[in-house]
């Protein structure tokens, strides 16, 4: 009965995000942002009393990148790599300060707690832009195998090429996906750009003022195109602009394009662990589905582990607020206890510790390394949080205009591909810009930018719709779809069909 | 990586579920799980399932065959929702961690009954003597896999008597059943619910009144009020039986004992009338012999109701003791 | 062999403007196309013809007697919406690519010649390619072969003033063009240069012009030895009628009645026999290539398709 409730309340929470809830919801990391959006009808007067200015005649660009992000920087790498890119003249804007993470060092007793998972399709381009050899590779964490379960039923599937495949084939890349964190990759990638032959121009700590279009002189007619204002008064003028300026995109503001979607109400709860020692079993990532959402342990080299746990804000707080032994007692027994206990230890202030001893103790639960070995402590600093939430702009592409990343989609982050997913972005926009340039296409112009929007808008709505469908399947603590979907989850793990295999060739491929 | 996924099988052998969760066949029965504890495989169960249902039903004073259909209909799905029942809450917790049994060791029986007798403890003692009872008589739980879950069973089983005592229901078969319908809507315990179905053996007017009364009462609160596995009988001896009830969220039942007096009197009455006019209607003077048989008639009619009561009684105790 | 030529891969290049005016649709309409069709022969470009209707031409229109008033007009009622992405010039600029890879295969044939004047190298166009399109619209061509880093100068000719407006409004759009793309009014009869060009473009031209032999022929003056007139075109088939004439303007109405002259339209072969015939042109390179476009595909080049519908035409001017 209370089913039909919940679906209700989903469906009221779905209803369409207006641009204007977007703007008023709070920005992540686009915080550093001043941009006041500009509605279409403000964009229209602003453009009439741009002319009445005087205003100094923007420099010209064929490219600007706004948002210095991983995707952006990939992007910004990505077009001096590529040889029928490298001649346009790219400039791409952050609003903090990039000094930090191209200064970058890191100590080795410490893993920050944003960490991202990449794909090995995302590895292959960092390779070809130069980036990846940028990373230190022991403080990249590498596997081959997944654990994920139903936390209501046990159903269990195992994501192992060595155990599909009968051993290791040398022949195929069995690594499922590579944990590095994001300052690493950053960090990386302003190298890659460092190492460019053409540069492109970096503004970073600054802020983007405005977004208008420019003006009609004598000899130029650049109406339509996107000049951006900056908190410093210089003036960019892009033949092409493209916002990498994640969820609440100023650009897609600008551009006038809607982006739909829906709040989870939950937050991702992060933070880096030591562990207790792992070296007698293989790395594994490990997903546990609750009610209330997945919470997954994902390796790191060493004896640490990082934590993604989405559940109510609500239950973040109190994880946030618990001593550093409580919490940890909380995580391991998030992998090892009924969600009963796990929803009960919820209301505990402390004695966390004592209270899962003894359910520990009289709860039958796997061994590693069905589940992650113990988390012996928690890193300082480390336990952060944020919103989850799902959202599709109608398109990427207007006239002079392109999003990726965050700014084109947003993801829940149980199957690790936003990130992938807004490099895959890149990957297909870079593409579509290289054959338009040697077509002698404006890179700006929509015939240019149709290829790459053709093939990205439909699998990564297939993907956000994938995960947004998981997300509501194991919302259900009972009821009739929790035993069905414990026998899909059987199927799957007996590989009938050739199913477990395709699924795993299709994440190692995407 | 390499070297340590050569290993993987041995290790998964060691990370398996623990043996009763799994299926086996006769030949190889897992060891148990905690003393007493009999794995069943999965057809020894439906076996026993249905062969303590057939028993209990040609002869209910097997109280070892209630006590065994209810073990074998519990798992998996009952016993663990109302664990999880007690687990939500902080005294079911508690009791959990605890483990207390109730004995004649662990209460001592005299003291509770110089208890005022409006007291939890005082009621309990006066049900234990009356029946004849020992809190020792309480079968051990063997067929229900978990440890954990083994041990809410016999928590319910031990509590029982306390049930009594705080829905105020009278000891006669409508309040037993009624009581029944109680522990079905409050512990979900499929037994206590296939118990109800001995009100399809009373008379019409007492089904009538079970179910236009007597159910919707048990029913409704059961299901409102706190879980009765949820309450730390022990500490609660001296509590008054009105106060628990009021914090459980259980009503008052209506007085059953009036309301089958008023009913025993209405129908008498009933009688009198019809025979009265039926003698009018022959035209003939009433005979005092022919009152005196008309009389004899009620009472005899009356007799065999009480006896019937009786009957179920026993069915209903042997039930409850189980 | 006719039905063969009525399958599905419809080659459909032509302006897909709506409507203006509402043509009845008829069975006699579609019997009357149909014996125009039965009527026609194989078309022969002859120059003859030409200059006679030339000098008559001249006598009223001035300079534009290569240009049929007709087709000058239809054309500048296209001229609003050339440049928009989803207007009626759609199915051009989605074929613009396919231009550039045509011309750049004909001028790879000959790579160390044809590039002789920047010393060779690994690019099609020389340092300094310079192009003349005639009969360029709206620029879609113009603009992207001066985009391409190898070209040094561009002139684009069409007879109309409103759509070569259109044209010089749209150049304005990007600073990369400035000085590197011009635009003259202008027929080929009449452009003043005396500048021979690397390459010079036909794209979507010869069909809409009423004496093709005498047109190509004033063409073929501002090609320098070695350099390439490319072009593109629709073969006079079964097929391109049905397309272009019957379900286009007939059926559909997506293009306004009269907008093509079946009759106009020249086979590859036709145009073959007329470049082999033509004294020091086709000796070192005359090819084509055939193109369908597929809905939902866009534009696929197809072997074999240049007897069916649009093809593609390259021929070089001999290096003596």
């Amino acid at each position: 009965m209370w089913h039909e409730n919940i679906d209700h309340a989903n469906v009221i929470n779905r209803t369409k995000t207006t641009m204007r809830q977007t703007l008023l919801r709070l920005p992540t990391r686009n915080s550093v942002w001043a941009f006041r959006a500009s509605r279409p009808a403000q964009i229209a007067s602003t453009r009439r009393s741009f002319a009445s200015e005087a205003s100094p005649s923007p420099e010209v660009y064929d490219v600007v990148v706004v948002g210095g992000g991983p995707v952006g920087l990939t992007l910004a790498a990505s077009l001096g790599a590529a040889r029928t890119t490298s001649h346009l003249k790219v400039a791409l804007i952050e609003g903090m300060d990039l000094a930090p993470i191209r200064n970058w060092s890191p100590k080795p007793d410490y893993f920050a707690n944003r960490i991202v998972s990449l794909i090995p399709s995302t590895v292959r381009l960092l390779k070809e832009i130069g980036a990846w050899k940028h990373i230190q590779q022991n403080r990249v964490q590498s596997y081959d195998g997944m654990q994920v379960w139903d936390g209501m039923t046990g159903a269990r599937v195992e994501f192992d090429w060595n155990k599909l495949w009968g051993g290791k084939d040398e022949q195929t890349d069995t690594t499922i996906a590579h944990m590095v964190e994001n300052i690493h990759l950053s960090h990386g990638l302003l190298k890659a750009i460092g190492d460019l032959a053409v540069q492109p121009t970096m503004i970073d700590k600054t802020k983007v003022e405005r977004i208008q279009y420019g003006e009609m002189t004598g000899q130029l007619d650049m109406r339509d195109w996107p000049v951006v204002t900056l908190s410093t008064g210089q003036q960019l003028a892009a033949r092409l602009l493209i916002g990498a300026d994640g969820g609440n995109s100023p650009v897609r503001t600008f551009a006038g394009i809607e982006s739909r979607g829906w709040d989870y109400d939950r937050h991702s709860m992060v933070a880096t662990f030591k562990i207790e020692d792992d070296s007698a079993f293989p790395k594994f990532a490990y997903q546990r589905f609750l009610p209330s959402g997945p919470v997954a342990i994902l390796p790191l080299p060493g004896n640490f582990a990082n934590l993604a746990w989405s559940t109510t804000p609500e239950k973040v707080t109190h994880l946030k607020s618990l001593a550093p032994e409580d919490f940890v007692a909380m995580v391991n027994a998030a992998f090892r206890l009924s969600y009963t206990d796990i929803d009960y230890l919820h209301n505990l202030k402390s004695g966390v510790v004592e209270e899962t001893k003894w359910r520990e103790s009289v709860t039958q639960h796997p061994d590693p390394p069905q589940i992650p070995v113990r988390i012996t402590e928690v890193l300082d600093g480390t336990r952060a949080s944020f919103p989850l939430k799902m959202r599709h702009a109608d398109k990427y592409i207007a006239e002079r205009i392109a999003l990726v990343g965050d700014a084109a989609h947003t993801i829940h982050p149980m199957a690790g591909q936003g990130l992938n997913s807004g490099i895959g972005d890149v990957y297909s926009l870079v593409k579509s810009l290289a054959e338009g340039i040697r077509h002698g296409q404006d890179v700006g112009s929509s015939f240019t930018l149709e290829p790459f929007q053709s093939e990205r808008y439909l699998p990564n709505n297939a993907l956000l719709g994938f995960v947004d469908k998981l997300h509501t399947l194991y919302g259900f603590e009972s009821g009739p779809l929790v035993p069905l979907r414990s026998l899909g989850v059987e199927i799957i793990n007996r590989d009938w069909f050739g199913l477990k295999r395709f699924l795993m060739s299709q994440a190692a491929k995407s | 990586m390499a070297a340590s996924t050569t290993c993987l099988r041995c290790l998964r052998s060691r990370a398996l579920p623990a043996a009763s969760n799994r299926a086996f066949s006769v030949l190889n029965r897992p060891p148990p799980n905690y003393p007493g504890h009999v794995p069943l495989t999965g057809p020894e169960r439906l076996f026993l399932a249905a062969g303590s249902a057939l028993m209990s039903f040609i002869d209910p004073r097997r109280g070892d065959m209630i006590a065994l259909l209810g073990e074998t209909t519990a798992q998996p799905f009952f016993i663990t929702r109302l664990r999880d029942t007690m687990l939500r809450h902080p005294t079911g917790r508690r009791i959990l961690r605890a483990r207390p049994r109730i004995t004649s060791q662990s209460l001592s029986l005299p003291r509770l009954r110089s208890l005022p007798p409006n007291t939890i403890g005082a009621t309990y003692v006066a049900w234990l003597d009356r029946e004849g009872v020992s809190p020792d008589t309480r079968a051990d739980v063997r067929y229900i896999d978990d440890e954990e879950c083994a041990y809410v069973m016999q928590r319910y089983r031990e509590c029982h008597d306390f049930y009594h005592a705080i829905t105020g229901l009278p000891i006669v078969r409508e309040g037993e059943i009624a009581l029944k319908a109680f522990e079905f809507a409050n512990t979900g315990l499929p037994m206590t619910g296939l118990s109800v179905f001995s009100a399809l053996t009373v008379k019409a007017d007492e089904r009538e009144r079970l179910l236009k009364v007597y159910l919707p009462w048990a029913v409704r609160n059961g299901m409102q009020a706190e879980s009765v596995l949820n309450v730390y009988w022990e500490e609660e001896l001296e509590t008054d039986v009105g106060e628990m009830r009021e914090r459980l969220g259980i009503e008052v039942p209506p007085d059953l004992r009036t309301a089958r007096a008023e009913a025993r009197r209405r129908k008498r009455d009933g009688k009198t009338t019809t025979t009265t006019a039926t003698t009018a209607a022959a035209g003939t003077a009433p005979t005092g012999d022919e009152t005196a048989k008309v009389e004899t008639e009620a009472e005899r009619a009356e007799r065999e109701q009480l006896e019937i009561e009786r009957k179920a009684m026993e069915i209903l105790e042997q039930a409850d003791k189980m | 062999m006719l039905r063969r030529s009525l399958r599905i891969g419809a080659p459909l290049l032509h302006s897909l403007e709506p409507v203006q005016r509402a043509p009845r649709l008829s069975p006699s309409n579609i019997d009357r196309a149909i014996q125009k069709f039965s009527s026609q022969n194989a078309r022969c470009i002859s120059t003859s013809a030409y200059r006679r209707k030339a000098e008559a031409g001249n006598s009223t229109t001035g300079s534009r007697g290569a240009v049929d008033p007709d087709e000058l007009s239809h054309f500048n009622a296209l001229a609003s919406t050339w440049w928009d992405a989803q207007g009626p010039s759609r199915l051009l600029h989605l074929m613009n690519p396919m231009r550039i890879n045509f011309a750049k295969h004909c001028l790879q044939m000959h790579p160390t010649s044809a590039t002789a004047d920047a010393g060779g190298g690994e690019s099609p166009f020389s340092k300094g390619l310079r192009v003349l399109d005639v009969g360029c619209g709206g620029g879609i061509f113009s603009e992207s072969i001066a985009r391409l880093p190898e070209t040094s100068h561009v002139v684009g000719l069409d007879p109309s003033e409103q759509i070569l407006a259109v044209a010089r409004a749209h150049a304005k759009k990007d600073p990369t063009l400035t000085g590197k793309l011009q635009y003259i009014n202008s027929t080929i009869d009449d452009y003043p240069s005396d500048h021979q060009v690397d390459l010079l473009t036909l794209f979507e031209v010869v069909e809409h012009v009423p004496y093709p032999a005498a047109f190509l022929q004033s063409c073929m003056r501002h090609v320098r030895p070695g350099g390439w007139i490319v072009l593109s075109t629709i073969a006079r088939t079964w097929s391109s009628w049905f397309t272009t004439k019957l379900v286009a303007e007939d059926l559909l109405r997506i293009v306004p009645r009269g907008t093509h002259d079946w009759h106009k339209y020249i086979n590859e072969n036709e145009m073959r026999a007329f470049f082999e015939k033509q004294p020091g042109w086709g000796a070192q390179g005359m090819l084509s290539m055939g193109c369908l476009y597929v809905p939902g595909f866009g534009w696929k080049a197809v072997k074999g398709s240049e007897h069916i519908g649009n093809y593609f035409f390259g021929v070089r001017r001999d290096m003596q």
